[in-house]
């Protein structure tokens, strides 16, 4: 069982969503997205019909993604916990629902263009994370990531 | 020798089904034909009076004219020698007398008659001095626009000089009309992610029909569904407009940009896509629609009497406004129909600001001083806007009434509705700054008071 977060859970998503026909309809995705938990920080690559690779990296690397995903890790837990529960994230629990209930947003950028692939490939994004209602996720210890 | 000539069963059983004499058979025979081969013409199609032609043809003479052919000839003043070569050259006689009784003359017959055998083609053309050897590879994304932009086909020139539709790449010919194109600049017109943004848009297309999932909306208390139908009413109107006045200008937009061009024609579907979704909402669950906008905002996108004038309203503005009310719309949504309608158009609609945007960034690039004149378009475009929210209750008061769920919460809604523009604004400049456009000092008060805490 994968643990959240770490390259093994988000390599257990990619492989998901990279064999699944529904993912590919919703169209190409060219966008490296961070996903910042805690003090965490993991790099996705999007490109065309998948996700072509997961990596750990470094705060310096933000500044060269389109955007980062970045939120409280109880909200990373509950975000998950309810795409497990509803099969896919509830009309409160969507990508950009939690980035707009945030004064700070869920996404981030450096540069106001770049962020907007965030929206451009929202359902994409979006389908990747409700990928892990396919998988059983064990949650790090906070501490873990502070 | 005909007399004595005898023929087969199964060609005398062809010749009877197809109508050929007994005589003009023997005729074929004694010429050397065999009987397989009779009868294949036959098959063919050859008719009685073809093969007599043909055979007159073969013997050296010309064929026999009938006693009717003459008189018709004539009558029509159709020499017999014409009659014997058209004859000869396979003409059926009934066709012969329906073209002398039709009054087709000696001479249009001589001419039609010149134009049988081969056509001397011109292939001159495939000597063109165009880039040869061409091979475009696709890539994982398929073999997409950028991937054919190789070679000769990939240089987009700053001026193009053809008022024509000659496709970029092609050779010229003189003496072909204008089409009447306007716009020959590269900056008029250019962002560099308009063929990645169009093979996106084709990539990421949904069908409102099928893959909303309609028949997850429930009724509504009827303040809630009269405000999302007032919202779907403004969506169509403002989509619908966008569709109209980039559908005015793609004809103006010369062909050594066929990128743009056809960016520009996805962004239309999508705004199509557009009317036809919240339409259909708004139709969908006992309303109906609401009453329009006063279109201020609508005036200052319409009157734009350049290309990056319009873009630098509608798309980079008016857009940006409507991709927060998109964003909104998913967060607020009352079910899965509306939240699916308003995460895809939002999807859609950050590919329109992103061309837009992206625009703004090559002009400011390569023409350093049309920056006055996009702030002064901005300042315009705000200005109408702005207007529009003065007149227009109805959008503002609907928003708040959906966001807060209902009438009893309309000041929790208007309070969302202020964030809502907080955000759009916040976006609106981010994205400036990205093109080397500084708009927060500028920013028209009316903007300003939503991000001046």
């Amino acid at each position: 069982m994968p643990s959240f977060p770490s390259v093994d859970w988000f390599d257990a998503i990619k492989d998901i969503v990279n064999k699944d026909p529904d993912y590919r309809a919703l169209g190409t995705v060219d966008c490296i997205v961070g996903v910042k938990v805690g003090s965490k920080i993991f790099e996705l690559t999007f490109d065309a019909f998948e996700c072509t690779t997961v990596r750990e990296a470094a705060e310096t690397d933000l500044r060269d993604m389109d955007f980062w995903l970045e939120q409280p890790y109880d909200k990373w837990v509950e975000m998950i916990e309810n795409i497990k529960k509803h099969g896919k994230a509830d009309l409160s629990h969507t990508l950009n629902t939690i980035d707009l209930s945030m004064p700070e947003g869920l996404a981030r950028a450096h540069d106001g263009y770049r962020r907007d692939a965030f929206y451009r490939f929202n359902q994409s994004i979006q389908d990747f994370f409700n990928a892990a209602a396919k998988i059983d996720t064990k949650f790090l210890a906070e501490a873990a990531v502070a | 020798m005909a007399d004595t000539m005898t023929i087969p069963a199964n060609l005398a059983a062809k010749a009877k089904e197809k109508g050929w004499p007994d005589d003009l058979v023997e005729q074929a025979l004694a010429s050397g034909a065999g009987a397989d081969q009779i009868i294949g013409y036959m098959d063919q199609g050859v008719t009685a009076d073809q093969a007599r032609g043909f055979l007159a043809a073969q013997a050296g003479g010309g064929p026999e004219l009938s006693d009717e052919l003459k008189a018709a000839a004539d009558l029509a003043q159709w020499p017999y020698e014409l009659l014997q070569q058209a004859l000869a050259a396979g003409a059926a006689a009934s066709d012969l007398m329906n073209f002398m009784s039709m009054g087709v003359t000696a001479d249009q017959a001589r001419e039609f008659m010149a134009q049988g055998g081969p056509p001397q083609l011109d292939l001159s053309w495939m000597q063109v001095p165009t880039e040869w050897n061409t091979r475009a590879r696709p890539t994982k994304h398929g073999l997409t626009l950028e991937a054919i932009n190789i070679g000769k086909y990939g240089e987009i020139p700053d001026v193009w000089p053809y008022h024509t539709e000659m496709p970029r790449g092609a050779i010229p010919i003189p003496g072909v009309e204008s089409m009447g194109y306007s716009i020959f600049e590269k900056q008029e017109v250019w962002a560099d992610n308009c063929a990645a943004l169009y093979e996106e848009a084709i990539q990421r297309r949904w069908r409102p029909a099928t893959d909303v999932p309609w028949a997850t909306i429930e009724p509504l208390p009827d303040d809630v569904e009269r405000a999302i139908c007032q919202i779907c009413t403004h969506i169509s109107e403002k989509e619908q407009l966008e569709a109209d006045v980039l559908g005015r200008w793609e004809p103006d937009i010369s062909y050594g940009y066929h990128e743009v061009k056809l960016y520009l024609a996805t962004t239309i579907f999508e705004n199509a896509r557009a009317v036809e979704v919240f339409r259909k909402r708004a139709l969908s669950n006992g309303g109906g629609l609401g009453i329009q906008s006063p279109g201020w905002g609508f005036r200052s996108i319409v009157d734009a009497r350049n290309f990056t004038e319009m873009l630098t309203i509608q798309m980079v503005l008016q857009d940006s406004l409507t991709l927060a009310q998109y964003q909104y719309l998913e967060k607020y949504a009352k079910n899965p129909a509306e939240q699916y309608i308003a995460a895809h158009a939002m999807q859609d609609k950050a590919r329109h600001v992103a061309y837009a945007i992206s625009h703004i960034k090559y002009v400011m690039m390569h023409r350093a001083d049309r920056r006055d004149e996009i702030m002064r378009y901005l300042d315009k475009g705000e200005g109408m806007m702005l207007q529009d929210d003065k007149r227009d209750p109805a959008t503002k008061a609907a928003f708040a009434i959906y966001f807060g769920g209902g009438k009893a919460n309309i000041n929790e809604g208007l309070q969302i509705y202020n964030q809502m523009r907080r955000r759009a604004v916040e976006q609106y400049l981010a994205r400036l700054k990205w093109a080397t456009i500084e708009r927060a000092d500028r920013l028209d008060p009316g903007l300003k008071k939503y991000i001046k805490d």
